[in-house]
Protein backbone atom coordinates (compact mmCIF):
# COMPACT_ATOMS: atom_id res chain seq x y z
CA UNK A 1 0.00 0.00 0.00
CA UNK A 2 2.69 2.20 0.96
CA UNK A 3 4.65 1.04 -1.58
CA UNK A 4 2.09 1.97 -4.37
CA UNK A 5 1.81 5.42 -2.91
CA UNK A 6 5.14 6.87 -3.14
CA UNK A 7 4.88 5.27 -6.41
CA UNK A 8 2.31 7.72 -7.60
CA UNK A 9 3.76 10.37 -5.64
CA UNK A 10 6.83 9.78 -7.51
CA UNK A 11 4.58 10.12 -10.68
CA UNK A 12 3.27 13.36 -10.15
CA UNK A 13 6.55 14.82 -9.59
CA UNK A 14 7.48 13.47 -13.03
CA UNK A 15 4.33 14.61 -14.50
CA UNK A 16 5.46 18.17 -13.14
CA UNK A 17 8.73 18.50 -14.04
CA UNK A 18 8.17 17.42 -17.64
CA UNK A 19 5.79 20.20 -17.45
CA UNK A 20 8.66 22.34 -16.23
CA UNK A 21 11.39 21.31 -18.41
CA UNK A 22 8.85 22.22 -21.63
CA UNK A 23 7.46 25.24 -20.40
CA UNK A 24 11.02 26.22 -19.73
CA UNK A 25 12.31 25.09 -22.81
CA UNK A 26 9.89 27.33 -24.55
CA UNK A 27 10.13 30.27 -22.67
CA UNK A 28 13.29 31.04 -21.16
CA UNK A 29 15.06 31.65 -24.18
CA UNK A 30 17.31 34.76 -24.77
CA UNK A 31 15.72 35.99 -27.89
CA UNK A 32 12.39 34.39 -27.19
CA UNK A 33 9.47 35.05 -24.69
CA UNK A 34 6.55 33.35 -24.13
CA UNK A 35 3.44 35.56 -23.81
CA UNK A 36 0.16 33.64 -22.22
CA UNK A 37 -3.07 35.90 -21.44
CA UNK A 38 -5.54 37.82 -22.69
CA UNK A 39 -5.12 40.66 -25.14
CA UNK A 40 -7.68 42.91 -27.01
CA UNK A 41 -10.34 40.27 -26.06
CA UNK A 42 -8.32 37.44 -27.61
CA UNK A 43 -6.63 34.55 -25.81
CA UNK A 44 -3.29 34.71 -26.83
CA UNK A 45 -0.78 32.19 -26.54
CA UNK A 46 2.84 33.26 -28.82
CA UNK A 47 6.65 34.11 -28.29
CA UNK A 48 7.47 37.14 -28.30
CA UNK A 49 10.30 37.92 -30.60
CA UNK A 50 13.21 40.67 -28.23
CA UNK A 51 16.59 41.00 -28.84
CA UNK A 52 18.66 39.85 -25.70
CA UNK A 53 22.42 40.00 -26.03
CA UNK A 54 24.26 37.59 -23.85
CA UNK A 55 27.20 40.37 -23.89
CA UNK A 56 24.80 42.39 -22.18
CA UNK A 57 23.72 39.96 -19.80
CA UNK A 58 27.17 39.83 -18.78
CA UNK A 59 27.38 43.35 -18.49
CA UNK A 60 23.89 44.04 -16.11
CA UNK A 61 25.26 41.25 -14.00
CA UNK A 62 28.75 42.19 -13.78
CA UNK A 63 29.31 45.61 -14.27
CA UNK A 64 26.22 47.36 -13.12
CA UNK A 65 27.46 50.60 -13.19
CA UNK A 66 28.80 50.33 -16.54
CA UNK A 67 25.00 48.93 -17.97
CA UNK A 68 23.14 51.39 -16.15
CA UNK A 69 25.80 54.23 -17.80
CA UNK A 70 25.08 52.63 -21.15
CA UNK A 71 21.13 52.25 -21.06
CA UNK A 72 21.25 55.62 -19.32
CA UNK A 73 18.11 54.92 -16.84
CA UNK A 74 18.36 55.55 -13.51
CA UNK A 75 18.54 51.89 -11.26
CA UNK A 76 15.69 51.41 -8.55
CA UNK A 77 17.04 50.23 -5.07
CA UNK A 78 14.07 47.87 -3.04
CA UNK A 79 11.20 49.80 -5.25
CA UNK A 80 12.48 53.47 -4.65
CA UNK A 81 14.75 55.79 -5.21
CA UNK A 82 15.43 57.88 -2.49
CA UNK A 83 18.30 55.37 -0.72
CA UNK A 84 19.74 55.63 -4.54
CA UNK A 85 19.67 58.96 -4.18
CA UNK A 86 21.29 58.92 -0.84
CA UNK A 87 24.29 56.43 -2.13
CA UNK A 88 24.79 59.04 -5.00
CA UNK A 89 25.31 61.83 -2.75
CA UNK A 90 28.26 59.96 -1.01
CA UNK A 91 29.69 57.71 -3.68
CA UNK A 92 29.02 60.11 -6.76
CA UNK A 93 26.86 58.85 -9.93
CA UNK A 94 29.05 56.40 -11.55
CA UNK A 95 29.52 53.97 -9.42
CA UNK A 96 26.65 54.10 -6.52
CA UNK A 97 24.82 51.24 -7.15
CA UNK A 98 27.93 48.62 -7.86
CA UNK A 99 29.13 49.79 -4.30
CA UNK A 100 25.24 49.30 -2.74
CA UNK A 101 25.56 46.20 -3.88
CA UNK A 102 28.64 45.45 -2.26
CA UNK A 103 27.95 46.86 0.81
CA UNK A 104 24.72 45.14 1.41
CA UNK A 105 26.25 41.85 0.95
CA UNK A 106 29.21 42.31 3.19
CA UNK A 107 26.25 43.37 5.38
CA UNK A 108 24.21 40.66 4.72
CA UNK A 109 27.67 37.97 5.40
CA UNK A 110 28.58 40.00 8.28
CA UNK A 111 25.45 39.54 10.25
CA UNK A 112 25.39 36.02 9.13
CA UNK A 113 28.85 35.71 10.85
CA UNK A 114 27.82 37.07 14.16
CA UNK A 115 24.19 35.20 14.35
CA UNK A 116 26.65 31.98 14.08
CA UNK A 117 28.61 33.22 16.67
CA UNK A 118 25.95 34.14 18.98
CA UNK A 119 24.38 30.99 18.18
CA UNK A 120 26.97 28.90 18.75
CA UNK A 121 27.80 31.03 22.53
CA UNK A 122 24.36 30.79 23.44
CA UNK A 123 24.62 26.92 23.23
CA UNK A 124 28.07 26.33 24.74
CA UNK A 125 27.15 22.90 26.74
CA UNK A 126 29.25 20.12 28.76
CA UNK A 127 27.51 18.12 26.17
CA UNK A 128 28.08 19.47 23.12
CA UNK A 129 24.78 19.94 20.93
CA UNK A 130 25.29 19.09 17.01
CA UNK A 131 26.47 22.27 16.02
CA UNK A 132 29.25 23.01 18.46
CA UNK A 133 30.58 20.03 17.96
CA UNK A 134 30.72 20.80 14.15
CA UNK A 135 32.68 24.15 14.99
CA UNK A 136 34.32 22.73 17.68
CA UNK A 137 36.11 19.89 14.72
CA UNK A 138 36.26 22.87 12.63
CA UNK A 139 38.13 24.92 15.21
CA UNK A 140 40.08 21.68 15.97
CA UNK A 141 41.51 21.13 12.55
CA UNK A 142 42.85 24.48 11.66
CA UNK A 143 44.47 24.55 15.56
CA UNK A 144 46.71 21.76 14.43
CA UNK A 145 47.28 23.59 11.25
CA UNK A 146 48.76 26.26 13.17
CA UNK A 147 50.37 24.41 15.70
CA UNK A 148 52.06 22.38 12.72
CA UNK A 149 52.91 25.29 11.12
CA UNK A 150 54.18 27.93 13.55
CA UNK A 151 54.89 26.26 16.94
CA UNK A 152 53.16 25.46 20.18
CA UNK A 153 53.31 29.15 22.30
CA UNK A 154 51.41 30.71 18.68
CA UNK A 155 48.43 28.72 19.08
CA UNK A 156 46.77 32.28 19.77
CA UNK A 157 46.75 32.99 16.10
CA UNK A 158 44.00 30.35 15.52
CA UNK A 159 40.70 32.54 15.96
CA UNK A 160 42.06 35.03 13.40
CA UNK A 161 42.90 32.31 10.99
CA UNK A 162 39.03 30.00 11.79
CA UNK A 163 37.64 33.73 11.10
CA UNK A 164 39.76 34.80 7.65
CA UNK A 165 38.66 30.72 6.64
CA UNK A 166 34.99 31.28 7.92
CA UNK A 167 33.70 34.33 6.51
CA UNK A 168 35.56 33.59 3.07
CA UNK A 169 33.75 30.42 2.83
CA UNK A 170 30.60 32.14 3.82
CA UNK A 171 31.47 35.05 1.02
CA UNK A 172 31.69 31.82 -1.73
CA UNK A 173 28.40 30.11 -0.53
CA UNK A 174 26.09 33.61 -0.87
CA UNK A 175 26.26 33.74 -4.13
CA UNK A 176 24.26 30.21 -4.86
CA UNK A 177 20.96 31.68 -3.01
CA UNK A 178 18.76 32.58 -5.78
CA UNK A 179 17.72 35.81 -5.03
CA UNK A 180 18.13 39.21 -7.22
CA UNK A 181 20.84 40.83 -6.65
CA UNK A 182 22.78 38.52 -4.40
CA UNK A 183 26.42 37.58 -5.25
CA UNK A 184 30.04 36.75 -3.93
CA UNK A 185 31.30 39.66 -2.43
CA UNK A 186 34.65 38.43 -2.75
CA UNK A 187 33.48 38.69 -7.18
CA UNK A 188 34.78 41.80 -6.48
CA UNK A 189 38.31 42.85 -6.43
CA UNK A 190 38.12 45.55 -3.21
CA UNK A 191 37.63 42.34 -0.67
CA UNK A 192 40.08 40.08 -1.87
CA UNK A 193 42.59 43.10 -2.38
CA UNK A 194 41.96 44.33 1.68
CA UNK A 195 41.77 40.65 3.63
CA UNK A 196 45.05 39.86 1.41
CA UNK A 197 46.53 43.51 2.95
CA UNK A 198 45.34 42.47 6.39
CA UNK A 199 47.35 39.31 6.29
CA UNK A 200 50.35 40.89 4.77
CA UNK A 201 50.24 43.39 7.78
CA UNK A 202 49.33 40.71 10.60
CA UNK A 203 52.72 39.01 8.92
CA UNK A 204 54.75 42.23 9.27
CA UNK A 205 53.57 42.74 12.82
CA UNK A 206 54.39 39.37 13.85
CA UNK A 207 57.86 39.71 12.37
CA UNK A 208 58.32 42.74 14.15
CA UNK A 209 57.32 41.11 17.47
CA UNK A 210 59.36 38.24 17.26
CA UNK A 211 62.63 39.38 15.53
CA UNK A 212 62.43 43.32 16.64
CA UNK A 213 61.67 46.52 14.14
CA UNK A 214 65.48 47.24 13.23
CA UNK A 215 66.46 43.42 12.80
CA UNK A 216 63.32 43.22 10.58
CA UNK A 217 64.24 46.37 8.68
CA UNK A 218 67.07 45.51 7.81
CA UNK A 219 66.15 42.59 5.29
CA UNK A 220 64.98 45.83 3.18
CA UNK A 221 66.72 48.52 3.45
CA UNK A 222 70.36 47.10 4.02
CA UNK A 223 72.18 46.39 1.42
CA UNK A 224 75.28 44.58 2.74
CA UNK A 225 73.25 42.55 4.96
CA UNK A 226 70.69 41.66 2.33
CA UNK A 227 72.10 42.29 -1.37
CA UNK A 228 68.77 41.09 -3.24
CA UNK A 229 66.64 43.71 -1.21
CA UNK A 230 64.72 45.40 -4.15
CA UNK A 231 63.35 41.95 -4.85
CA UNK A 232 62.39 41.33 -1.65
CA UNK A 233 60.73 44.63 -1.51
CA UNK A 234 58.79 43.54 -5.04
CA UNK A 235 58.20 40.19 -3.58
CA UNK A 236 56.16 41.38 -0.39
CA UNK A 237 53.68 43.84 -2.85
CA UNK A 238 53.57 40.65 -5.18
CA UNK A 239 52.01 38.24 -2.19
CA UNK A 240 49.10 40.65 -1.55
CA UNK A 241 48.72 40.66 -5.06
CA UNK A 242 49.18 36.87 -6.20
CA UNK A 243 47.01 35.99 -2.60
CA UNK A 244 44.06 38.04 -3.69
CA UNK A 245 43.84 37.58 -6.90
CA UNK A 246 44.02 34.16 -7.05
CA UNK A 247 40.61 34.49 -5.07
CA UNK A 248 38.69 36.93 -7.08
CA UNK A 249 40.09 35.24 -10.32
CA UNK A 250 38.29 31.84 -9.26
CA UNK A 251 35.24 33.24 -7.82
CA UNK A 252 34.42 35.34 -11.09
CA UNK A 253 35.65 33.01 -13.58
CA UNK A 254 33.23 30.53 -12.25
CA UNK A 255 29.95 33.07 -11.90
CA UNK A 256 30.53 33.56 -15.62
CA UNK A 257 31.15 30.47 -16.46
CA UNK A 258 27.87 29.64 -14.77
CA UNK A 259 25.65 32.15 -16.20
CA UNK A 260 27.24 31.70 -19.64
CA UNK A 261 27.08 27.60 -19.93
CA UNK A 262 23.39 27.57 -17.74
CA UNK A 263 22.01 30.36 -20.77
CA UNK A 264 23.61 27.60 -23.56
CA UNK A 265 21.51 24.90 -22.02
CA UNK A 266 18.34 27.40 -20.93
CA UNK A 267 18.42 27.04 -17.46
CA UNK A 268 17.67 23.49 -17.32
CA UNK A 269 19.50 20.59 -14.98
CA UNK A 270 22.89 21.81 -15.76
CA UNK A 271 22.90 24.42 -13.34
CA UNK A 272 22.98 22.32 -10.54
CA UNK A 273 26.16 20.54 -11.29
CA UNK A 274 27.87 24.08 -12.52
CA UNK A 275 26.77 25.27 -8.96
CA UNK A 276 28.09 22.24 -7.08
CA UNK A 277 31.75 22.50 -9.11
CA UNK A 278 31.76 26.05 -9.29
CA UNK A 279 30.19 27.11 -6.10
CA UNK A 280 30.68 24.50 -3.44
CA UNK A 281 33.92 22.65 -4.28
CA UNK A 282 36.01 26.06 -5.82
CA UNK A 283 34.21 28.31 -3.08
CA UNK A 284 35.60 25.76 -0.26
CA UNK A 285 38.89 24.98 -1.76
CA UNK A 286 40.05 28.58 -2.32
CA UNK A 287 38.96 29.67 1.00
CA UNK A 288 41.07 27.01 2.53
CA UNK A 289 44.03 28.03 0.22
CA UNK A 290 43.85 31.70 1.26
CA UNK A 291 43.80 30.35 4.97
CA UNK A 292 46.84 27.99 4.75
CA UNK A 293 48.75 30.50 2.56
CA UNK A 294 48.31 33.72 5.18
CA UNK A 295 49.63 30.59 7.52
CA UNK A 296 52.46 29.24 5.58
CA UNK A 297 53.41 33.36 5.05
CA UNK A 298 53.36 34.12 8.93
CA UNK A 299 55.20 30.96 9.04
CA UNK A 300 58.05 31.93 6.86
CA UNK A 301 58.37 34.95 8.75
CA UNK A 302 58.23 33.30 12.54
CA UNK A 303 60.46 30.29 12.32
CA UNK A 304 64.15 31.37 11.43
CA UNK B 1 36.87 55.87 -36.65
CA UNK B 2 34.74 53.07 -36.57
CA UNK B 3 36.62 51.14 -38.54
CA UNK B 4 39.90 51.50 -36.64
CA UNK B 5 37.47 51.09 -33.41
CA UNK B 6 36.20 47.65 -35.16
CA UNK B 7 40.22 46.32 -35.49
CA UNK B 8 41.09 47.19 -32.00
CA UNK B 9 37.99 45.17 -30.80
CA UNK B 10 38.83 42.35 -32.83
CA UNK B 11 42.27 42.56 -32.00
CA UNK B 12 41.37 42.39 -28.08
CA UNK B 13 39.31 39.34 -28.84
CA UNK B 14 41.73 37.26 -30.57
CA UNK B 15 44.56 38.27 -27.67
CA UNK B 16 42.25 37.38 -25.02
CA UNK B 17 41.58 33.79 -26.75
CA UNK B 18 44.77 33.27 -27.19
CA UNK B 19 45.56 34.59 -23.59
CA UNK B 20 43.70 31.81 -22.23
CA UNK B 21 44.19 28.79 -24.51
CA UNK B 22 48.29 29.28 -23.86
CA UNK B 23 47.72 30.40 -20.13
CA UNK B 24 45.33 27.15 -19.94
CA UNK B 25 48.52 25.11 -21.00
CA UNK B 26 50.99 25.65 -17.83
CA UNK B 27 48.41 24.76 -15.54
CA UNK B 28 46.99 22.01 -16.96
CA UNK B 29 50.70 20.16 -17.31
CA UNK B 30 51.17 21.06 -13.79
CA UNK B 31 48.04 20.10 -12.20
CA UNK B 32 48.00 16.62 -13.94
CA UNK B 33 51.69 16.13 -12.68
CA UNK B 34 50.72 17.29 -9.08
CA UNK B 35 48.32 14.59 -9.19
CA UNK B 36 50.06 11.95 -10.73
CA UNK B 37 53.20 12.41 -7.85
CA UNK B 38 50.08 12.57 -4.96
CA UNK B 39 48.48 8.74 -6.68
CA UNK B 40 52.22 7.65 -6.30
CA UNK B 41 52.13 8.57 -2.88
CA UNK B 42 49.20 7.56 -1.99
CA UNK B 43 49.73 3.76 -3.51
CA UNK B 44 53.18 3.90 -1.49
CA UNK B 45 51.98 4.49 1.77
CA UNK B 46 48.11 4.70 1.65
CA UNK B 47 47.74 5.57 5.48
CA UNK B 48 48.80 9.25 4.40
CA UNK B 49 46.04 9.44 2.06
CA UNK B 50 44.47 12.40 4.36
CA UNK B 51 47.62 14.38 4.25
CA UNK B 52 48.42 13.99 0.56
CA UNK B 53 45.59 15.05 -0.60
CA UNK B 54 45.17 18.23 1.49
CA UNK B 55 49.00 19.24 0.52
CA UNK B 56 47.72 18.11 -3.31
CA UNK B 57 45.01 20.31 -3.19
CA UNK B 58 46.76 23.23 -2.05
CA UNK B 59 49.46 22.54 -4.52
CA UNK B 60 47.25 22.41 -7.32
CA UNK B 61 45.74 25.72 -6.12
CA UNK B 62 48.49 27.62 -5.91
CA UNK B 63 49.99 26.04 -9.36
CA UNK B 64 46.40 27.31 -10.61
CA UNK B 65 47.23 31.01 -10.32
CA UNK B 66 48.86 31.66 -13.62
CA UNK B 67 46.10 30.32 -15.61
CA UNK B 68 43.64 32.75 -13.16
CA UNK B 69 46.23 35.58 -14.20
CA UNK B 70 45.68 34.92 -17.88
CA UNK B 71 42.12 34.66 -16.88
CA UNK B 72 42.01 38.25 -15.51
CA UNK B 73 43.83 39.57 -18.43
CA UNK B 74 41.40 37.95 -20.79
CA UNK B 75 38.03 39.51 -18.77
CA UNK B 76 39.74 42.92 -18.99
CA UNK B 77 40.83 42.82 -22.91
CA UNK B 78 37.00 41.82 -23.41
CA UNK B 79 35.08 44.11 -21.09
CA UNK B 80 37.37 46.97 -21.09
CA UNK B 81 38.07 47.68 -24.94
Amino acid sequence: MVKKKKGSILKVFLIFFVLELIIVFLSSDFNKQLQIGFQDGKFVFRNVQTTYDLQEKITEEFQIDEHYKRTGEEPKIYQSNKLYEFFKKIFGKASAIGTFQLLRMLLIVDFVLLLIAFLIKKRIFERPSKPQIMFELLYGAFEEFVVETLSEKRRHFTPYIVTLFIFIWICNMIGMIPIPGFMEPTRNLNVPLGLGFAAVVVVHVTAIKTKGLWRHLQNYINPVKNPLFLLDIVGEISKVVSISFRLFGNILGGAIIILVVSSLVKYVVFPVGLNLFFGIFVGTIQAFVFTMLALTYIGVEVVE
Amino acid sequence: MELAQGIVKAAALLGAGMCMGMGALGPGVGEGFVAGKACEGIARSPENASLITRTMLVGQAVSESTGIYSLVIALLLIFST
